[in-house]
């Protein structure tokens, strides 16, 4: 066969940017295609954000100070090489189906017999029991791509998250236009939050808190740093 | 006559390419005029296209006739049109040649920029490889495979997830 230049190649598969299945198949052709085909196939796989499989291939991507977090709920990070490529790298968008992922990560790999059995195998258990674990695994993923993506541009948080690390990320970060915070539970450590980062980020270019009950003094303040925001852009 | 920017090429004027093994063409110059590289090497008697053979070159200039009446799309279209799957009757039997030559088509249309002919190229060859095993695309493109059976696995492993979408 002739040989095509890469220009070429990305061009033929780029016809299979959202059909999946056929980019899994180029991609097992061999490195080279490999090479072209990863960054396709994990910049927007956040629809599929609920799929436990994915979730294990992100967890293995996780440094130490992010697994430390999973320490106190007995989460076990899953036993494989660590991966190839940073998948998390090519993200774009990391979206809501990321709870139920993690939710169903958890459920069916995430904890040891012993402790799934305590948690899911009781007949008092509801959502709630798993709410912090959750949030938890969620927390350390959100810190993963935000650390390791070089093209992130929507993020939405579903639940508020309080975690250090992710607001130094999310100062520093200048690639995220698109900021959703998913809570009808915005209380005023999350809005110090995210006054905070309207003050310093000069990227972001959209803000959805439409399911928030912000009161009116809460909406004045925002609108201050978005104002100041502007400025700086 | 004006070879760098004139659109006003009449249908009786000619200009004549000649291929890198020294085939002359005598082509129409409405499609010189679309297709800016094309253009470029109508440069007299010693000028010819390096890198495109006569065979080639003839394919790629029928191409070009055949579609010498298309509007003329913006790069927002551009995008449109490659994502539609949709290949044209007289396209798809124009492109029904061998392998090699639709490769060489692909090159050659990459090379002159003739965007329209490296997009329907690409999505004729992308076509050939749909609904396809990894094996089937290395068997039918006779395409190398240098991963180790390891590395293979844990790739399949790691990407798994999208096999189901």
């Amino acid at each position: 066969m002739i040989p095509l230049p890469n220009e070429c190649l990305i061009k033929i598969l780029s016809n299979f940017k959202s059909n999946y299945r056929c980019l899994f198949s180029c991609l097992l052709v061999n490195r080279n295609w490999c090479r072209i085909i990863v960054p396709f196939l994990w910049s927007e796989p956040t629809e599929y954000f609920n799929d436990k499989r994915l979730i294990r291939t992100y967890l293995l991507l996780l440094n130490v100070e992010e697994q430390t977090l999973l320490i106190p709920f007995e989460i076990i990070i899953p036993n494989y090489p660590k991966p190839l490529f940073e998948y998390t790298r090519y993200a774009t968008s990391v979206g809501i189906y990321l709870h139920d992922g993690v939710k169903n990560w958890l459920k069916e790999e995430g904890y040891g017999e012993e402790r799934r059995n305590l948690i899911f195998n009781n007949d008092d258990y509801d959502d709630y029991d798993d709410h912090w674990p959750v949030n938890t695994v969620k927390c350390s993923l959100i810190a993963l791509f935000l650390r390791t993506s070089k093209n992130l541009k929507i993020l939405r948080f579903e639940g508020i998250i309080y975690d250090k690390k992710i607001f130094q990320y999310l100062y520093e970060n200048t690639t995220i236009t698109y900021l959703d915070f998913y809570t009808d539970n915005f209380d005023s450590r999350a809005l110090e939050i995210l006054l905070e980062v309207l003050c310093r980020n000069t990227t972001l270019i959209s803000l959805n808190l439409s399911y928030n009950e912000l009161n009116t003094k809460g909406w004045k303040a925002i609108a201050k740093a978005l104002c100041k925001n502007e400025e700086k852009q | 006559m004006d070879n760098g920017t004139s659109n006003s090429a009449s249908e009786n004027e000619t200009i004549t390419l000649k291929s890198c093994d020294g085939i002359e063409f005598h082509i129409d110059a409405r499609i010189a005029n679309r297709y800016t590289l094309l253009n470029n090497w109508n440069g007299g008697e010693s000028a010819c296209i390096p890198n495109v053979n006569g065979k080639v070159l003839e394919k790629v200039l029928e191409w070009c006739e055949h579609h010498i009446n298309d509007p003329q799309l913006n790069c927002g279209d551009d995008d449109s049109r490659r994502r539609n799957t949709i290949i044209e009757e007289w396209d798809e039997n124009f492109l029904s040649c061998d392998q090699d030559m639709l490769f060489e088509i692909i090159l050659a249309a990459n090379y002159l920029e003739i965007k329209p002919l490296l997009d329907l190229g690409c999505k004729t060859v992308a076509n050939m490889m749909k609904s396809k095993s990894p094996e089937e695309i290395r068997s039918a493109f006779n395409i190398d495979n240098d991963y180790t059976p390891e590395e293979e696995e844990q790739f399949r492993k790691e990407n798994e997830w999208a096999e189901d979408y």
